[in-house]
């Protein structure tokens, strides 16, 4: 009688598997190395995946589109977000879901003769909306223009002389002009970004897929994207959020000027104002007939950038005469 | 070569590329992306919302020093002080004033004490009708030559402005003339700029006549 049957001629189990499909010692632990190996590079080569901790939770994932939210999901996905500021900056936010007031249409007027350029509006604006320090992300861009052309092309956002203004030139703050008529609204695929009743166009960050269509629509390159995990250091996070404002971003997600819904929506000026040293730039609601830009675009000769586009700019520039 | 020792030399050669891809990818030899310039914090000065200078209405209302206010810890009552002019016609100033720019007014047009100062009461200011107000109220006194400018300004047009839009939320912070012009020399004073946009390839932008194009 024989258990194995092997043709290999050795004798018996010494040398190869026994008939039941066992294998040897020596050919296992061969086997098993080349596995291991193997199975070591594919981890290996899995390892970047380790770096990929800006995923999102899964609430965030199942979470609906931001006009679809009932009062009680709101609460959880504030909840969410704080609690994910909390873990990543350290500080417990005052984070809330501001609504658009009843009678009220924000209208922002600039003043160019008064402009000197200095930029304050471009940093106050980045530590106000907690925009990403590096990679660099600013909503507002000051163009230096030749005096007597509004030849965009002849705009320079790179100036850096020693002191500003500089003879010859006029300076020009350009950030989003949240149109009556926005083309970027238009494009967006999945209704991420919308106007509100006051005139301001928000995203909703949660929505955004990163398609940047609007980023491309826009003719006053307002919209900005998060190509890399935003970093903002943590003592300089500005706690006072709101969701459709100046939460944190993720990766992959647009952001823009939204007249810093966040003060706004409580009666403030917004952040550019406040710091602009000349007194050039005066907000608030065109509804209002005693208001200051109700008197500018009253009594002063107003005029929007890129008029011939159509997007009925709520952004208005004009020189004192 | 037998096919034993075959078997064993693809099983032995698995498990050392194996082992070497391993070690590759966690040795990360495909190389990272490029670091990116690393970008200096913004000054703190460039988010400060402070006026450029300090007007004596505000000196005043925040308890700061305003001896120097007072005319007549030096000026003696009474006694009107003589201007002297030069031979160019501008005044010379004394050396107690000689840290004061005398330039309001193109062409010097305004270079007189005593178009704004009251020559009677060094403390007090008067205007051209012989309104009087004092030093920490002199925005009317400014209105009173720059009419266009004044009434901007009573609107909220000229001028800073902080505080709430909605007047029944809080109230506007105004600022007086002063807090931004130097009534002896009122032009705005130039700045320093704020850094930059960071450019994200600094030495092709300098290829490109110094120019980013984007």
């Amino acid at each position: 009688m024989s258990d194995h049957n092997c043709n290999c001629g050795g004798n018996g189990s010494r040398h190869c598997a026994p008939g039941n499909g066992k294998m040897d010692r020596r050919s296992f632990l061969r086997k098993s190395t080349v596995l291991a190996s193997g199975i070591a590079a594919i981890a290996a080569s899995l390892a970047p995946l380790r770096e990929l901790t800006d995923l999102g939770s899964v609430d965030e994932f199942l979470q609906k589109h931001y006009k679809e939210l009932s009062p009680a999901e709101m609460e959880k996905a504030l909840e969410r977000i704080r609690k994910e500021v909390e873990r990543q900056y350290g500080i417990r936010p005052h984070l809330r879901d501001l609504k658009p007031m009843d009678g009220v249409e924000f209208v922002y007027c600039l003043n160019l003769t008064r402009c000197i350029g200095c930029r304050k509006c471009v940093h106050a604006c980045v530590a106000e909306n907690n925009q990403s320090r590096s990679p660099e992300i600013q909503y507002i861009r000051v163009l230096k223009m030749p005096n007597g052309t509004f030849d965009m092309e002849k705009g320079d956002h790179n100036y850096a002389p020693e002191t500003v203004p500089e003879k010859g030139f006029f300076y020009m703050p350009v950030q989003c002009h949240q149109c009556k008529n926005p083309p970027c609204v238009k494009v967006c695929p999945v209704d991420a970004t919308w106007q509100e009743a006051d005139g301001i166009t928000v995203i909703d960050y949660d929505w955004c897929i990163g398609c940047r269509y609007c980023e491309a629509a826009c003719p006053y390159f307002a919209r900005r994207f998060n190509f890399a995990t935003p970093s903002v250091p943590k003592e300089q996070i500005n706690s006072d959020m709101a969701y459709l404002g100046n939460r944190p971003r993720h990766k992959g997600v647009m952001e823009k000027c939204h007249f810093c819904i966040q003060r706004t929506r409580e009666g403030k000026y917004p952040a550019c104002l406040e710091v602009c040293p000349t007194g050039a730039r005066k907000f608030g609601n065109i509804l209002d007939p005693d208001s200051e830009v109700s008197y500018i675009l009253k009594n002063k000769r107003v005029f929007v950038l890129k008029e011939e586009v159509g997007t009925l700019p709520r952004f208005f520039y004009y020189f004192d005469v | 070569m037998n096919a034993d020792a075959k078997k064993s030399l693809v099983l032995n050669g698995s498990a050392i590329v194996f082992v070497a891809l391993a070690g590759a990818f966690l040795l990360d030899l495909w190389g990272r992306p490029v670091a990116t310039v690393p970008i200096v914090p913004v000054a703190p000065d460039f988010t400060n919302t402070a006026t450029v200078r300090l007007s004596a209405a505000e000196l005043v209302r925040t308890g700061g020093d305003a001896s120097g206010l007072d005319c007549y810890v030096c000026h003696e009552k009474g006694k009107t002080p003589v201007i002297h002019f030069g031979t160019n016609n501008l005044v010379i100033l004394p050396k107690e004033h000689e840290d004061l720019v005398m330039r309001h007014g193109r062409n010097d047009r305004n270079d007189n004490c005593y178009n704004c100062h009251d020559a009677d009461n060094l403390d007090m200011l008067k205007t051209r009708d012989g309104h009087k107000s004092k030093i920490t109220e002199s925005s009317r006194l400014c209105g009173s030559c720059h009419g266009p400018t004044y009434r901007d300004w009573e609107v909220g047009i000229h001028g800073r402005t902080s505080g709430f839009w909605d007047r029944q939320r809080g109230a506007m912070v105004r600022q007086d003339c002063t807090s931004c012009h130097d009534p002896h020399s009122p032009a705005f004073p130039a700045m320093k700029p704020g850094p930059r946009p960071n450019q994200l390839h600094p030495e092709k932008d300098v290829a490109e006549n110094g120019k980013e194009t984007h």
